[in-house]
């Protein structure tokens, strides 16, 4: 998929855990997980709006398109 | 939602043990003695005589095509069983699952073949002889149902496929 999720990057840049930020934006661990690796279909405003304020960061800080 | 599967599950198993009583009590009924007889004729037959055309390979084939309606009637109750595997998967929750999706299919096959194969075997009944076949009769009798039936259940099969693709998408929305 051209849409690359760098939640790792800027956890890591903010010093967090996973679960910790499962945790602020109310999701499980498993969903977080699959928003990491990439296998998610959709993200839902309300979760991207949550992870922007937990990590303090822009919705274009995480996801980016990259062509295949 | 286990209650509601559970009194389906139990209106299935009386439905399929009925069938199958009716069924098994049919061949009881059956006179069977009719095999026995076309044996001896082997035995006896004029060698000369057409095999197509004797009486007897008539009135044998009449038989067999006989013994051939019960056995598609027992493969009516095999399709009726797959609704006890749909509930299973209901009851474990995987309601739009792939098995549900083949069972589906498997119903609608076998429902549709059961009408087809019955329509056939009447028709060759008719022509030997011992019984009347009109088409528009036979179409016209409670057991075509089946076809529409068999039809309803392959449009169900679609649509289970795309409630499959849709809850799969939405598992995966976060």
């Amino acid at each position: 998929m051209p849409i690359i999720v760098n939640l790792d990057r800027i956890l890591a840049e903010r010093k967090m855990k996973s679960k910790e930020l499962a945790e602020i934006i109310g999701i499980t661990t498993a969903n977080l997980s699959i928003l990491k690796s990439g296998k998610a279909k959709a993200v839902r405003f309300s979760t991207l709006e949550a992870i922007c304020k937990a990590l303090d960061c822009q919705p274009a800080d995480i996801l980016e398109y990259v062509e295949d | 939602m286990k209650d509601n599967t559970n009194i389906l599950t139990i209106m299935t198993w009386v439905i399929l043990l009925s069938l199958a009583s009716i069924l098994l009590n049919d061949i009881r009924e059956f006179d069977f003695n009719q095999f026995k007889e076309f044996q001896s004729w082997a035995k006896f037959a004029d060698k000369n005589e057409s095999w197509f055309t004797s009486k007897n390979a008539i009135q044998w084939s009449y038989y067999v095509i006989s013994a051939g309606l019960f056995i598609w009637r027992g493969y009516l109750i095999y399709g009726f069983s797959y609704f006890l595997s749909i509930l299973k998967e209901i009851e474990n929750g995987d309601y739009f699952s792939n098995n549900n999706i083949k069972y589906f299919k498997k119903i609608g096959n076998i429902f549709i073949w059961y009408t087809i194969s019955v329509l056939v075997l009447r028709f060759l009944l008719a022509s030997i002889g011992k019984s009347s076949f009109n088409f528009f009769n036979e179409l016209k009798a409670e057991f075509t149902f089946l076809i529409p039936a068999g039809l309803a259940f392959y449009i169900l099969a679609e649509i289970f496929k795309q409630a499959k693709k849709t809850q799969e998408e939405n598992d995966l929305t976060i």
